[in-house]
């Protein structure tokens, strides 16, 4: 009996234990990527405190993570961390990172969150964005018309 | 009277509507949209229609370098221009059914102690593979200030074979890599291509792939021209490069992984960029089986390769950056030129 309970509490015990790393994700859909720097990452004791270091060249890939209500940045910590750029993804807060859930890799990978922007607010930037792209240039003034135009 | 307008305008619309699907076929990225336009002097509205569509050739490599035979699209993403792009066109096999190899010999002096290896594989991929046509090899050597065709479509005769043998003997002088790679971009674009044995459909420009597979270390040492200006001359002609880096080893003490300098990273970004392979020189180009091992590759991707079409996502002037991802599995890796230019198409 006292096996058979211990057994029982072993077994939630570590039922428990796989669970809680995985937590609630949420959903979000990756509008866009481009490899920026990766300063924010290297900015170490060493960085700060220590001697001047060459700055690297290295680049690490930056998403736009769009949410129902927020929209994320997110860098790399390498250039060959990737998220899987699928129509949905995985991913959950963990210690002020951003964990992705990477499906066929069965694990997680961090990103560092460079910005967070209500989604509402986002949109409205970018359709101020695609406005100033899509307008006509603006048309050279002809000096001598206005002078005429007054005269 | 009015029956005689009435097909008339049917008519008129069953040519604007060809005109339209013609564009769309064969523009590769033109100005999308519709716009009403006041013919000058008539109140007559004139309807101009332009299609903008993206055509990317790619093929994609597994963990282990091996291209993968199908791919479908809910596999990859397309970057363009920092947008990700899901939904496509048109998706198939590419028609690309055969090769037309160039391949482009560095014999300068720092490359002179692997240049009879190198050019013991140029005589094997010439005899190797008899699917290519004659008139769709060739061979362009460079040293010192300029460079040269040492054999076009007659590189299967003795005679041309005496001749890659003799150059393998002699090396020497600056390395004009760059001007070489423009040389060889200009090399392709006007030399005639035959199509493989069983082709005879469609365009022939579009069944062959150009294809140029470069031999060298990398390092430019006298060119005119810069970098980017070769890598434009070859992103123009449309050819894929597969580089052999004669200047680098297998870095036996770290688990197969090639040594790095300024060369060779060259030649990994000229070969990613467009949409080629890198190789560096093993052991197995000595024991002279390296030139299989390229040429299965480029046959392998050539065969593998796929066609994705999708709108043009910003009219953005100018050069639009390039990239396939994986959407699921991330071990997928995604080949393609790193690039087009955008230019709004005319009316």
């Amino acid at each position: 009996m006292r096996f058979a309970l211990l057994l029982a509490l072993l077994c939630s015990g570590i039922s428990v234990a796989l669970a809680a790393p995985l937590g609630t994700y949420q959903q979000g859909t990756v509008v866009r990527m481009h490899m920026g720097d990766c300063l924010i990452m290297h900015r170490g004791f060493m960085n700060q405190f220590g001697p001047p270091q060459a700055a690297v060249e290295e680049s690490c890939p930056e998403y736009t993570l769009v949410t129902d209500k927020v929209v994320f940045v997110i860098v790399g910590k390498s250039s060959n961390q990737l998220v899987p750029l699928a129509e949905v993804i995985d991913f959950r807060f963990q210690n002020r990172e951003l964990a992705v859930r990477v499906d066929d890799a069965r694990k997680e990978s961090k990103f560092a969150i460079k910005e967070m922007t209500l989604r509402s607010e986002w949109e409205l930037i970018q359709r101020h964005i695609e406005q100033e792209l899509t307008a006509p240039p603006p048309q050279p003034v002809d000096a001598s018309l206005r002078l005429r135009s007054r005269q | 009277m009015l029956a005689h307008w009435q097909s008339r305008a049917v008519l008129l619309a069953l040519l604007a509507l060809a005109c339209v699907s013609t564009c769309t076929a064969t523009c590769p990225a033109a100005a999308q949209g519709k716009n009403e336009v006041k013919n000058e002097g008539s109140d007559t509205p004139t309807y101009r229609s332009t299609v903008s569509e993206v055509r990317v050739t790619f093929f994609a490599t597994d963990e282990n370098n091996r291209s993968l035979e199908t791919v479908t699209t809910s596999d990859f993403a397309v970057v363009d221009n920092d947008l990700v792009i899901r939904n496509f066109r048109s998706f198939a096999h590419s028609d690309e059914t055969s090769l037309d190899v160039v391949a482009l010999v560095d014999l300068s002096e720092s490359v002179a102690p692997r240049l009879r290896v190198a050019m013991s594989n140029v005589l094997q991929l010439i005899a190797r593979e008899q699917s290519i046509p004659d008139d769709n090899i060739s061979v362009v050597s460079f040293a010192g200030i300029s460079s040269a065709i040492v054999c076009a479509s007659d590189c299967r005769t003795s005679d041309s074979a005496r001749r890659l043998l003799a150059l393998g003997m002699k090396s020497g002088g600056a390395t004009p890599l760059y001007d070489a790679l423009i040389f060889a971009a200009d090399f392709i674009s006007h030399h005639p291509r035959a199509r493989g044995p069983g082709d005879v459909r469609g365009d022939i420009r579009s069944e062959v792939r150009p294809v140029v597979i470069l031999f060298s270390d990398g390092d430019d040492t006298i060119s005119i021209h810069s970098a980017g200006e070769a890598l434009e001359a070859m992103q123009a002609a449309g050819a894929l490069i597969y580089s052999v880096d004669l200047g680098t080893t297998e870095n036996q003490s770290s688990d197969h992984t090639p040594n790095q300098n300024k060369g060779s990273i060259f030649l990994q970004q000229l070969s990613e960029a467009t949409g080629g392979r890198y190789f560096f020189f093993s052991p197995r180009f000595s024991k002279s089986d390296g030139a299989a091992t390229v040429l299965n590759a480029v046959l392998d991707d050539l065969r593998a390769s796929y066609v994705v079409t999708y709108d043009v996502p910003s009219h953005q002037v100018g050069f639009h950056s390039l990239r396939l991802f994986p959407t699921h599995k991330l071990n997928l890796t995604f080949h393609s030129r790193n690039g087009y230019n955008y230019e709004p198409g005319g009316y």
